[in-house]
């Protein structure tokens, strides 16, 4: 890439409009915290430049600076309909400097918040895959028991599993525990089908090529059924994972006293509606911070796929 | 005793109600240290005894015995290559390889077993290929390693499927070169027993000590043919001999006579 096409980009250019619009006279009467403002473009600017000189190739440069841009472009708007010309109702829409101002303040009980909320998916999910994957395997690998999960696997799966919350309750101790429950039978069925389906639908070549290398029944269902599935089971674990944090931030917002849900409902219930915008912009981050994880892993175990 | 002896052979099928018979009353002894080419249309059933002798198929009737003792299932005594997906996609060429050397010797280390993978892989012509995924390797390439497997678990058998049937003519060429170089050896071991299946009559002179054609309708053994011509063989010199193409058309003629004789007889001009 030459010099132009890295350096010479609209996303700049907003930056500085950005810094410009911060030096525009307050219409707000409360306070409005530019400076905050300015100290995260400046962040976000510091690593747009490092991002632009040295990525190697022009489509991911261009996807970064564009999103970038519309962060940028967000911010400018809601710059100028708060701080600056005071459109919108203040206590509903807070300037983004307040926002920024009130996550620094609230960072510690932040990170707890999301502690908790993590910890549980990370419990009830881990422990879904750990059960359903090699049960999968095991009953997939039988013709007949294989099709008789499928069929049952149909049926309770097909449960929405938020329906699970008040039994959960009535036969759990502590708000932790039912969460767990219902993220553990939300990923499970997902899990376990697309492990049935994906042990089921194994070309037969495979499986000849493995049995003329006479290769044991752990070899079989672990270094070869598993792999050779693995595609199809990474399907069923991305839609447990999607429900997983729809489950938990619902019922967090119902019963918890901790997690992201709470927060954000907890602030929302007094009127406090820039700690609900920092809890929104956090749950988001965690949010994308997570799948980015979960599709790095992924490509890297089905990186022999062309 | 022959190192393979596949006594009254008979495999029927059904299929969609329908029972049909792929192979009928075949019988045959392979020695130890021979190559066997077994040769005919589609249908002849030559690929149905090939799985027997794999073991993922089981005969109606009949029996095979190897060393005398019966055939039951899949056996690390074997090494096989199929047409296609010999290979795991998820394993690089390397753990391909050595993934097929454990199966058959436990004991080895980790690393004695990647020592044997690369050194099949450099008979092959593979070793800087040793990383790369089966989907990073054409066709031939992907062979290749499938034959550095077979090879590298040093069974005393090896059983081939068709397998340069899908590889385009010039690959296909050094493909049996690389065969025949690896199977006659420097006289230092042993050579293995070969059943290699292939519709290629050329193939099989080149490669064989004998052919079995078989026919189809159903399969049975046609005739078996002593392949006259001396070893270490050479495709160019052999193809120069009037010997060569006296011997082929022989094959040639006794293949579709065999057609015609099905199809309707004298009637049939070809």
């Amino acid at each position: 890439m030459t010099f132009k096409q890295r350096f010479f980009r609209v996303v700049h250019l907003l930056f500085i409009v950005l810094i410009l619009v911060q030096l525009l006279p307050d219409k707000l009467p409360a306070e409005v915290c530019t400076p905050y403002v300015v100290w995260f473009a400046s962040g976000v600017e510091v690593l747009a430049i490092l991002y632009c000189a040295f990525a190697k190739n022009k489509i991911g440069t261009e996807l970064f600076s564009d999103i970038v841009s519309f962060v940028y472009g967000l911010l400018i708007a809601w710059t100028l309909t708060t701080a600056k010309l005071n459109v919108l109702k203040p206590s509903l829409f807070p300037p983004p400097g307040r926002v920024f101002r009130q996550f620094i303040e609230d960072h510690e009980k932040i990170v707890i918040n999301i502690l908790s909320s993590v910890g549980i998916i990370l419990q009830g999910y881990l422990l879904a895959l750990i059960i359903a994957i090699p049960l999968g395997l095991f009953l997939g690998w039988s013709a007949r028991l294989g099709s008789a999960a499928t069929y049952i696997s149909k049926f309770l799966g097909a449960i929405p599993p938020i329906v699970y919350i008040p039994y959960g309750i009535a036969l759990l101790p502590t708000f932790r525990s039912v969460s767990v429950f219902v993220i553990f039978l939300a990923t499970f069925w997902p899990v376990f089908a697309g492990t049935l389906s994906g042990v089921m639908n194994v070309e037969k070549k495979t499986i000849d090529s493995a049995k003329v290398l006479s290769v044991g029944k752990f070899t079989m269902l672990f270094k070869i059924i598993l792999p050779a599935s693995l595609e199809q089971i990474f399907i069923g674990c991305n839609q447990g994972l999607t429900v997983s944090f729809v489950l938990l931030t619902s019922a967090e917002m119902i019963g918890a006293q901790s997690g992201m849900g709470y927060y954000i409902k907890n602030y929302s219930d007094f009127g406090d509606y820039t700690r609900t915008l920092v809890g929104l912009i956090v749950l988001g981050t965690v949010i994308v911070v997570i799948s980015y994880i979960f599709n790095r892993v992924q490509k890297y175990l089905l990186r022999w796929k062309q | 005793m022959s190192k393979i002896e596949i006594n009254n052979l008979t495999v029927d099928y059904t299929e969609k109600k329908k029972r049909f018979t792929a192979l009928r009353d075949v019988s045959l002894s392979i020695e130890d240290g021979e190559f066997v080419s077994v040769i005919g249309s589609s249908g002849c059933g030559k690929s149905t005894l090939l799985s027997i002798l794999e073991g993922i198929n089981t005969p109606t009737e009949g029996e095979i015995l190897i060393d005398g003792k019966p055939v039951e299932g899949a056996g690390t005594d074997r090494g096989v290559v199929f047409q296609h997906y010999s290979l795991f996609p998820w394993m690089t060429a390397r753990k391909n390889v050595a993934f097929g050397v454990e199966q058959v010797n436990k004991r080895a280390s980790r690393a004695q077993r990647l020592e044997i993978a690369d050194e099949y892989l450099d008979k092959v012509g593979l070793i800087e290929f040793k990383d790369k995924y089966p989907s990073q390797l054409s066709g031939g390439m992907q062979q290749r390693v499938a034959i550095a497997r077979a090879l590298a678990m040093d069974t005393d058998i090896l059983l081939m499927d068709e397998p340069f049937g899908a590889i385009d003519p010039k690959n296909r060429s050094s493909l049996q070169e690389l065969l025949l170089d690896l199977w006659e050896g420097d006289g230092s071991t042993a050579r293995k027993t070969v059943v290699f299946v292939t519709h290629d009559i050329d193939e099989a002179i080149l490669l064989s000590d004998r052919i079995v054609m078989m026919t189809a309708n159903p399969g049975h053994v046609y005739s078996e043919i002593d392949v006259p011509f001396d070893r270490p063989r050479d495709r160019m010199s052999l193809l120069q001999t009037s010997r060569y193409n006296k011997f082929r058309n022989e094959l040639v003629s006794m293949f579709y006579s065999d057609v015609a004789d099905r199809i309707g007889g004298e009637e049939v001009v070809l």
